[in-house]
């Protein structure tokens, strides 16, 4: 029991530290590819703290509560996460904080967040179908949906699961908000919708969204990270390799429409996804 | 006790509505509705310790009952032709025809001696169906009251048709009722065609050309479907020598023996439940006033199909027949699921969402494991109450705008609050957890996963689900600029007491189901399993367990309490707070979503949702869809032959 306390802790720290961290040293990387010296490491605490100490200020009263809802449900998730439980219901539970994202931006009538939270959408219906599969590969082989049963698991994941670990990748692209599928708001000043779907959110508001961010990008290193949980080498390495792979295909793509987006996650996710489920069928 | 109950909950709405069409006062309908509601309502919670048990009851009012039912049947079929005969649909004429000849047939010819051991059985499955039915329909008649006499106002009627409306509403319940308690098959399908009957009444009430139009393309569709279940009849019967539902299921088909009856019933229900390519009839239904769709769509009507194939699963367990079904099911949740996405009519989307919804409790039911039955009748019960708030949510609110578009229905916060919150709450208890709606989701999926066929199907439709329902709630409280004076001051808008009642009893209903959820499922889901399935799931910590997954209900419940009353708070305090005009690019004017451009001149910022026609278009996907679904409809009743 007191066991549970710690990880729901544990769970609730990791966001915010570790999501800060990675969102610095991220910024750092990408300096140094583009030949800047980039911020420090905790520039983007700074940024949040600075943010929170703001005026509060809105265009819609209902997007207070969408920001504290996205953040609440990033939270739950990765603590769910921590403790094991079901990992479909740990996707769905972050869902909902992604939707009360989408939810705050269309409460304003603002085009450039309506549009903004539309193209959220469709990242959303690009990535939700691939995450799924992701999940049910790990279920054919371990035989359960629980992260402690898969934690459990005698071999490294991703040698039974290469082509989903691709698959989550797109998802990871979508999710970390890097090119060729940052189309709903990014992290650099290159955006024909201002900031897109974070544009009416402003002061603490903003800040809470951040921290939200930062507990998303937590689930999903866990995620990619039970890949290779047989051994902390292992997963060090799955995850820097992974990040590192992100950074740069951020940095060598240009946005690309909705249309192609949809599509080629699609058609690309599902054929790899189907690949490896078949595998794993016959393989029963 | 039971015989009473059961003789109540059934032949009550037959005498009520006879009532309604006689006395032709308002106030006493509107009273002779609430009393029949009532005592449904009563009447199918005091059934609820009784379950299971049968009832074969020989004689009604000392007229044998199988005579009753037998004479009825034909004047129902002969209705139908006459309906057939002046709205000139060979089509409808041809099926019925057909049918009685069927009849004439099993009933004279091929049936000697007894038909059945039970003419009613009544398992916790049939409970759920009857109190679904008596709660929900029952909720959905008193909100008619109020809804038709604005309905009728609007018209302008020089005679009020509304006796005739309430006649086949309460006279549906009724049907309903009858259907899901009727085990001797003859009974089944009597029911079963009553409730055709009135579905085709109810759709045509308005009596304008695209009414009427849509009332027979319902009626041939479901006629199909009523053909197919005579058909299977006398094929049962030459098989066994009986028409009881129960020793049926129980027998299991051997050898491929009369695998074909019950691929035809499931062929009607695929027709009663508006499955691909016969959606075209419920779409159509929309037309009718919203408590019509409302009661098709939730409680009644479309439930019988789901229910039927829930009721014949254990005998299709592990045969082709079930294969195909959970790949037709998956089929038609992701295809009506696509098909909404390209749709800006709310009516059209709730529509298309209950096509899918229902696609996927047949995908459970083709599944036939214990977690996909049980999520199967769990999104029976959610689906049912959800999709009647939503409907009436949307009834309401376009008698106010006097439009049913999701585009209208912007900024609805500032002008209706409490409807447009509810239906906000009625969204979100559609799709995320900790709801109801998404327990059952989460344990279709695990129970699919092994089903590379339907998994891939049901994942892809399920991120499109989210899709369509997340804009819509987002649109309702979207506010436009000149709506933030209100914020402040809201006042709650004027309805009917009973449009409050049902609209605040569904949503409340829906939530605290969902919070019970893991009670309902020890005290009516896993009971309704029967012998054929294992209870998969225990109860642990308020939660849900399978050996594969956990859903820990009411820890989450209670988490996700807490985060809505923090975000609450958050919202009182963000009304001090200084509220700004959404960010245009441009300098503000005092109109709303306007900013001033070149030349000092205004100009308006605007955008529309994003309804993706060149991909999810009606125009697009229906033939293709149409299509996909007869194949598939192909091999199923041609795999079993």
């Amino acid at each position: 029991m007191i066991n549970n306390y710690v990880l729901v802790l544990a769970g609730l720290a990791a966001g915010p530290v570790i999501g800060g961290l990675v969102s610095g040293a991220d910024r750092i990387i990408t300096a140094r590819v583009q030949s800047r010296i980039g911020p420090p490491l905790f520039q983007p605490f700074y940024d949040v703290a600075k943010l929170l100490g703001k005026e509060a200020v809105v265009v819609n009263v209902w997007q207070a509560f969408c920001a504290y809802a996205y953040l609440a449900a990033a939270a739950i998730s990765v603590v769910l996460f921590f403790l094991q439980s079901d990992l479909l219901l740990i996707f769905f539970t972050q869902a909902v904080g992604a939707l009360f994202l989408v939810g705050g931006a269309l409460t304003s009538t603002s085009p450039y967040s309506q549009i903004g939270a539309h193209r959220e959408l469709l990242q959303i219906l690009s990535y939700e179908p691939l995450i799924m599969f992701v999940i049910i590969g790990m279920y054919l082989e371990t035989h359960s949906f629980k992260v402690s049963d898969i934690l459990q698991w005698q071999e490294p994941l991703l040698l039974k699961l290469p082509f989903l670990f691709v698959a989550l990748g797109y998802g990871l692209t979508i999710k970390l908000r890097k090119s060729p599928f940052d189309l709903s708001t990014c992290h650099h000043a290159h955006q024909e919708l201002v900031k897109g779907l974070t544009t009416d959110y402003s002061g603490p508001f903003l800040a809470l969204t951040e921290i939200g961010h930062w507990f998303e990008v937590v689930f999903f290193l866990c995620l990619s990270a039970l890949f290779w949980a047989t051994s902390w080498v292992g997963m060090a390495i799955l995850l820097v390799v992974t990040y590192l792979l992100e950074i740069i295909v951020d940095n060598v793509s240009a946005r690309l429409t909705w249309r192609w987006m949809l599509g080629y996650v699609w058609a690309m996710g599902l054929a790899l996804a189907l690949v490896n489920l078949i595998w794993l069928y016959a393989a029963r | 006790m039971v015989s009473d109950l059961t003789t109540i909950l059934i032949l009550l709405p037959f005498v009520s509505a006879i009532l309604i069409y006689l006395i032709r006062v308002s106030a006493i309908r509107s009273l002779i509705v609430l009393l029949t509601g009532f005592t449904l309502i009563a009447c199918s919670l005091l059934l609820i310790p009784y379950a299971p048990f049968t009832w074969s009851p020989h004689a009604l009012f000392g007229v044998p009952l199988h005579g009753v039912v037998q004479v009825a049947d034909f004047v129902l079929l002969l209705v139908i032709l006459y309906f057939g005969y002046i709205r000139r649909s060979i089509l409808i004429q041809a099926l019925s025809v057909f049918q009685i000849i069927v009849m004439v047939y099993v009933e004279f010819f091929m049936v000697k001696g007894p038909i059945s051991t039970d003419i009613f059985y009544c398992d916790n499955l049939s409970l759920i169906m009857v109190l679904i039915a008596s709660i929900v329909g029952s909720l959905i008649c008193f909100q008619a009251i109020p809804y038709m006499k604005n309905h009728e106002r609007h018209l302008h009627l020089e005679k009020s048709k509304q006796p005739q409306f309430f006649l086949v509403m309460i006279l549906f319940l009724g049907a309903m009722n009858g259907v899901v308690l009727a085990n001797d098959m003859t009974f089944f399908y009597f029911f079963f065609e009553l409730t055709t009957l009135c579905s085709f009444l109810l759709i045509g009430h308005d009596a304008t050309e695209i009414a009427t139009k849509n009332a027979v393309r319902a009626l041939w569709m479901n006629s199909l479907g009523g053909a197919a279940f005579a058909v299977a009849l006398p094929l049962i019967y030459r098989d066994l020598g009986h028409l009881d539902m129960q020793m049926v299921i129980r027998t299991g088909p051997v050898a491929g023996l009369y695998v074909l009856p019950i691929a035809l019933m499931c062929f009607a229900a695929f027709t009663k439940s508006a499955q691909f390519p016969f959606q075209s009839w419920l779409l159509g239904a929309m037309v009718a006033p919203t408590p019509v769709s409302a009661l098709l769509h939730s409680s009644t009507m479309v439930k019988v199909g789901v229910y039927l194939v829930l009721r014949i699963a254990p005998a299709i367990q592990l045969n082709f027949l079930s294969q195909t079904v959970a790949v037709f099911g998956a089929f038609g949740f992701l295809a009506a699921a696509a098909l909404a996405v390209g749709q800006s009519n709310g009516k059209k989307v709730l529509a298309y969402s209950t096509i899918s919804n229902l696609g996927l409790i047949f995908a459970c039911a083709g599944i036939n494991t214990p977690e996909a039955i049980t999520a199967g009748i769990l999104l029976i019960m959610f689906h049912a109450v959800i999709k009647a708030l939503l409907f009436l949510c949307v009834g309401t609110i376009e008698q106010h705008i006097a439009s049913r578009d999701i585009e209208d229905m912007r900024g609805l916060y500032a002008h209706m609050p409490l409807t447009a919150l509810i239906t906000v709450m009625g969204v979100i208890m559609m799709i995320m957890p900790p709801f109801g709606m998404l327990l059952s989701k989460w344990m279709a999926i695990e129970a699919a996963a092994r089903n590379i066929y339907a998994i891939i199907m049901i994942a892809l439709a399920s991120a499109l689900t989210v899709m369509y329902w997340a804009r819509w709630a987002g649109n309702l409280m979207s506010d436009p600029y000149a709506g933030r004076q209100f914020l402040l001051k809201l006042e709650i808008e004027k309805q009917a007491a009973l449009t409050w009642l049902a609209l605040l009893s569904l949503c409340v209903g829906a939530g605290v189901m969902s919070v019970a959820a893991p009670w309902v499922y020890a005290t009516m889901v896993a009971p309704a399993l029967g012998g054929a399935y294992v209870p998969p799931f225990t109860m642990g910590g308020g939660g849900l367990e399978s050996t594969s997954g956990t859903f820990a209900v009411v820890p989450l419940c209670i988490v996700a309490a807490f985060g809505f009353l923090v975000a609450i708070w958050a919202v009182k305090r963000a009304m001090r707070a200084r509220v700004v005009a959404p960010y245009l690019s441009g300098i503000q004017t005092d109109d709303p979503g306007v900013f001033k451009g070149p030349m000092n001149q205004p100009v308006k910022a605007w955008a529309r949702n994003y309804y993706l026609l060149s991909i999810f278009g009606e125009e697009r996907l229906t033939t293709w869809v149409n299509l996909s679904a007869g194949v598939l409809l192909t091999l199923m009743v041609g795999g079993v032959l």
